[in-house]
């Protein structure tokens, strides 16, 4: 169990996680939103959420507005379990409770 | 095949592995920067009233022929209509934009509370007018002004502690409804003062406390998110 999820323990997969567990349950936010609080590009961010779609864990929605496209990310419930036990995990390791 | 492909140009993109502490400095500081995102808007708010309490106060009170240090009663008038106005404009605008990029609880919660700010500051000049056209005199309406400014504000901080589970807010609630109906007490011009100092001042002595806290906890971090 004190196993780390290698899907989340990656910096980036990380602090993306860490952003999106910040927010409500059921809360999305939009790609760029997204980018400017991660200072990530636009590539590195898509390759990253891609590996946590795949794992189930985030879903992103595209959707227009008006002519504008729009894409929203939400943390999947799979995911803020994922994100809550690898915290764990990593505060076990650390000794903290 | 391309499975892999996809895989390999994820790993490619991971950096170096970090120890557990850092992974877990690197969690805090990034969602300490969400936080910080969703509340700035707030310090903004309070800072603006802050200033505009205390300097348009304080311009009221030197307005009166006898006061310390006198200046013209229209110019007063005006620099206090200016700056209310200021502050009304300055809750809307930031407080729409509050969570922008966010869609769900934390978006409308911030929208609501700072457009809360605007339209409760901008029913109580609109109340005032209509009881001065009623007959209420300049003197009695420098007793109406700053106390429903109070209670509204007061109240407004009281709905954020709860919004936020921020107790701090409720001392700043508690006080302001508190300077907001002793102050009248004093009789005007005197109430002037003391919503000056005691009600324009603690906005921004909680200003500076919200500025503090925020600095204390970017030295303190370890990791910086890159």
């Amino acid at each position: 169990m004190n196993e780390l999820d290698p899907v989340i323990h990656a910096q980036a997969r990380l602090r993306i996680m860490s952003t999106l567990a910040a927010l409500s349950d059921g809360s999305s936010m939009t790609f760029p939103r997204l980018q400017n609080l991660l200072d990530m590009t636009a590539g590195n961010l898509s390759t990253h959420l891609r590996k946590l779609e795949d794992a189930g864990y985030v879903s992103v929605r595209k959707s227009h507005n008006e002519r504008t496209p729009v894409t929203d990310v939400t943390l999947s419930t799979v995911g803020r379990r994922a994100f809550e036990d690898y915290m764990t995990a990593l505060r076990a390791l650390l000794g903290e409770k | 095949m391309g499975d892999d492909r996809l895989d390999r140009d994820v790993m490619a993109t991971d950096d170096a592995p970090m120890s557990a502490a850092q992974m877990l400095e690197l969690s805090r500081a990034q969602q300490q920067r969400v936080a910080d995102f969703f509340e700035t808007p707030t310090l903004i708010i309070v800072a603006t009233w802050g200033v505009a309490w205390f300097v348009g106060f304080l311009a009221l009170w030197l307005g009166r022929p006898a006061s310390v240090l006198p200046i013209p009663g229209d110019i007063a008038g005006t620099a206090f209509a200016v700056l209310m106005i200021v502050g009304v404009v300055t809750s809307v605008v930031v407080g729409s934009r509050t969570g922008a990029g966010v869609k769900g609880r934390e978006r409308f919660e911030g929208a609501v509370y700072g457009i809360s700010w605007g339209a409760a500051c901008t029913a109580v000049p609109v109340l005032g007018g209509a009881l001065q056209r009623a007959g209420m005199t300049t003197d009695v309406a420098a007793l109406f002004y700053p106390a429903a400014y109070c209670i509204v504000i007061g109240t407004l901080y009281l709905v954020g502690a709860a919004l936020w589970q921020d107790r701090s807010m409720i001392v700043v609630g508690a006080w302001i409804l508190l300077v907001g109906v002793v102050a009248p007490y004093f009789g005007a011009p005197a109430s002037y003062l003391v919503m000056s100092l005691a009600g324009g001042g603690a906005f921004l002595v909680y200003a500076a406390l919200l500025l503090g806290a925020r600095s204390r906890v970017k030295r303190s971090r370890v990791v910086r998110p890159s």
